[in-house]
């Protein structure tokens, strides 16, 4: 009888299973037929079956271009937990008041187009531009630093962008954590360095892994941000698929790409939720 | 009474919206084209003088344009601008109308410098609308010996300091010049040997942008720039000192032109549109907006002073070489050597 009660309210779930399939599985299984198509003279793919695609993966290029994208978004998630981190247990041990004004200031930079504030950088580390100008005008520097155009610049913006993620989800968990069970570690006679690592430390494990998904694969994919600080020269992934779906003109190698990124991505994931699954403390990102 | 005065009001205003509403609907223009190709001045100046209501639409890239045409078979749009090498796929797909030039007082007023080109060799399809030669530019104050072609781009002394332009065609392009090479080369082991060439470019790279190249060169972020011809007019009317380079390898060249797609709904509003901006004074507001070459003979006289400075036409320009479409094994090659370019700058 229960059973029957449950099935009939999963017609609610109709939009839900129609959002997903219109959405979300369609275009997959659209983009992998155009994975295995041939591309057209002028655009789109004409209907020939190939595996070409794939096979045009395996040329070093592409295969280090994968290489490198997994570097940089290895690289800006460590950045990004050493940063988020303890950003967000300190955030979410101040006061209530205080809480609330760090979460605005948090909050303000979104209502600006991520576009727009990495222009914003750019404006503010160009060379003569407003950091120059201060260290020049201060007398620390002689002439104009080069910062842009470089992988750290492109770093930098990887950390800008992802990090308030982190914090977040960091924060969300620290938020929730019951601190009687630090004072009774503490009571037993665990030190302040061994009470964290032992009750802080795998209580907010959940916080910290979902952040790291949430970095580590859009790190994989923001091609703007290769684009506008490592002045097209930083070539990811993200920025290949890219350039194929307009200036190169082939659709179906960037469908190839764009599924095997897509299979990359998911087994990072599988591999969140064996961790996740693995200690009984954890549930996040289901 | 009151009633029967309303019910008449009623039905007269509702005649009136009906007749308006008519009305729009013929007396309007589709233009396509990139984005910011018309300074707002001339397109209110249009529909003024002439009740048609400019409805623009843009793209980005030549391909999506010609993608769209393709799948309303040359409808939707009346007026659309775009570079040579597609107008060269248009036309053999017969998406373009042949021009009625006698609807078109203004035509004789254009400069045939620009008409007779590999993509509509009898002008029955085409009027173009901007010309340009990418080129070089460089600030003398920061570079301590003369730039003469695009071999100087590899000398060591520029080390991280050339801007360039995005466009791989553009940029292998000139690699292949440096080889006595054509821009439009279908061999593919010249073209393995020009992406040979171009990793050798590679340190003295600092930044490749399509967009406000010339701000790189303004700002001191570089002190040479291999760019477009609206970048470097804009960059020359910023700052005079800078110096311009046309360099001796040979000279690339582009023209963007103007065509009536073979289906467009309001081909009289088409029409119109051409005679309209190829009117001398009209034509010279459109060229000191965009900063390209003037395609307009008649328009000369009314470019101001500043802007003629800036933008010399060399005469030289009938002899560069525009980049045309190619094989797709060649095509494929230059996207594959421009991304081991892009990874050797890194």
């Amino acid at each position: 009888m229960k059973i029957k009660r449950k099935h009939s309210f999963s017609a609610l779930l109709l939009p839900m299973y129609l959002f997903t399939i219109l959405f979300v599985f369609l275009p997959i299984v659209y983009m992998i037929y155009i994975s295995f198509m041939t591309r057209a003279e002028v655009w789109g793919f004409d209907t020939h079956v190939t595996l070409q695609n794939y096979m045009r993966i395996l040329e070093p290029l592409y295969l280090d271009t994968f290489v490198r994208s997994l570097k940089l978004a290895f690289t800006t998630t460590v950045l990004v937990i050493l940063i988020g981190y303890p950003f967000g247990y300190f955030m979410a041990k101040l006061s209530a008041k205080w809480k609330a004004r760090m979460m605005m200031l948090m909050m303000i930079p979104f209502w600006t187009s991520s576009l727009v504030r990495l222009n914003g950088w750019v404006i503010v580390f160009q060379s003569n531009g407003v950091l120059d100008k201060i260290l020049m005008g201060l007398g620390i520097t002689t002439e104009p630093l080069k910062l842009l155009y470089s992988y750290p610049a492109v770093v930098f913006g990887m950390i800008y962008a992802l990090c308030p993620f982190m914090i977040l989800s960091v924060y969300s968990s620290v938020e929730k954590m019951d601190w009687s069970l630090l004072e009774a570690a503490v009571d037993l006679g665990a030190n302040r360095r061994k009470a964290f690592f032992d009750i802080t430390f795998k209580m907010t494990m959940p916080g910290l892994l979902s952040g790291v998904v949430l970095t580590f694969i859009p790190s994989m994919g923001l091609f703007f941000v290769a684009d506008i600080l490592g002045g097209s020269k930083v070539v990811l992934v993200g920025n290949i698929i890219q350039e194929q779906l307009t200036k190169g003109r082939n659709v179906p190698f960037a469908a190839a790409l764009s599924v095997i990124l897509m299979i990359m991505t998911s087994l990072i994931i599988a591999l969140y939720r064996k961790i996740a699954g693995a200690d009984a403390n954890i549930s996040g990102l289901g | 009474m009151k009633k029967k005065m309303l019910a008449c009001l009623l039905s007269a205003v509702t005649v009136v919206v009906a007749l308006t509403g008519c009305g729009s609907q013929s007396k309007e223009l589709n233009l396509y084209t990139w984005d910011g190709m018309f300074p707002q001045e001339i397109l209110d100046g249009f529909e003024k003088e002439t009740g048609y209501k400019i409805n623009y639409s843009n793209f980005d890239y030549d391909e999506d344009m010609l993608a769209k045409l393709e799948e309303t078979q040359g409808a939707d749009y009346d007026v659309v601008i775009a570079d040579d090498y597609i107008l060269e796929s248009v036309i053999a797909e017969g998406l373009a109308t042949k021009l009625d030039t006698s609807k078109i007082s203004t035509y004789g007023n254009i400069n045939p410098l620009y008409q007779g080109q590999f993509y509509d060799e009898k002008d029955e399809y085409t009027i173009p609308y901007g010309a340009g030669i990418p080129l070089i530019v460089y600030d003398p104050s920061k570079v301590d010996f003369e730039i003469t072609g695009y071999e100087d781009l590899w000398d060591e002394r520029l080390e991280d300091s050339v801007a360039l332009i995005g466009n791989y065609r553009v940029i292998e392009g000139i690699v292949l010049k440096t080889m006595g090479e054509s821009f439009n080369t279908e061999d593919l082991d010249v073209i393995s040997k020009a992406g040979e060439k171009m990793l050798a470019l590679a340190p003295n790279i600092r930044v490749i942008s399509d967009a406000n190249t010339q701000d790189y060169l303004l700002n001191g972020e570089v002190s040479v720039a291999f760019m477009y011809t609206s970048q470097v007019v804009t960059a020359l009317m910023e700052n005079p000192d800078l110096k311009v380079v046309y360099p001796k390898e040979g000279l690339g060249f582009g023209i963007m032109a103007a065509f009536i797609p073979s289906k467009a709904p309001h081909a009289d509003a088409a029409y119109a549109f051409l005679e309209y901006i190829n009117q001398p004074e009209n034509a010279a507001k459109c060229f000191e907006h965009i900063c390209f070459f003037c395609t307009n003979k008649a328009a000369e006289d009314y470019i101001s002073e500043d802007m003629k400075e800036a933008i010399v036409v060399p005469a030289s320009i009938s002899d560069g070489e525009i980049i045309q479409n190619i094989s797709q094994e060649a095509e494929d090659l230059h996207a594959k050597n421009w991304d081991n370019f892009k990874v050797a700058c890194e």
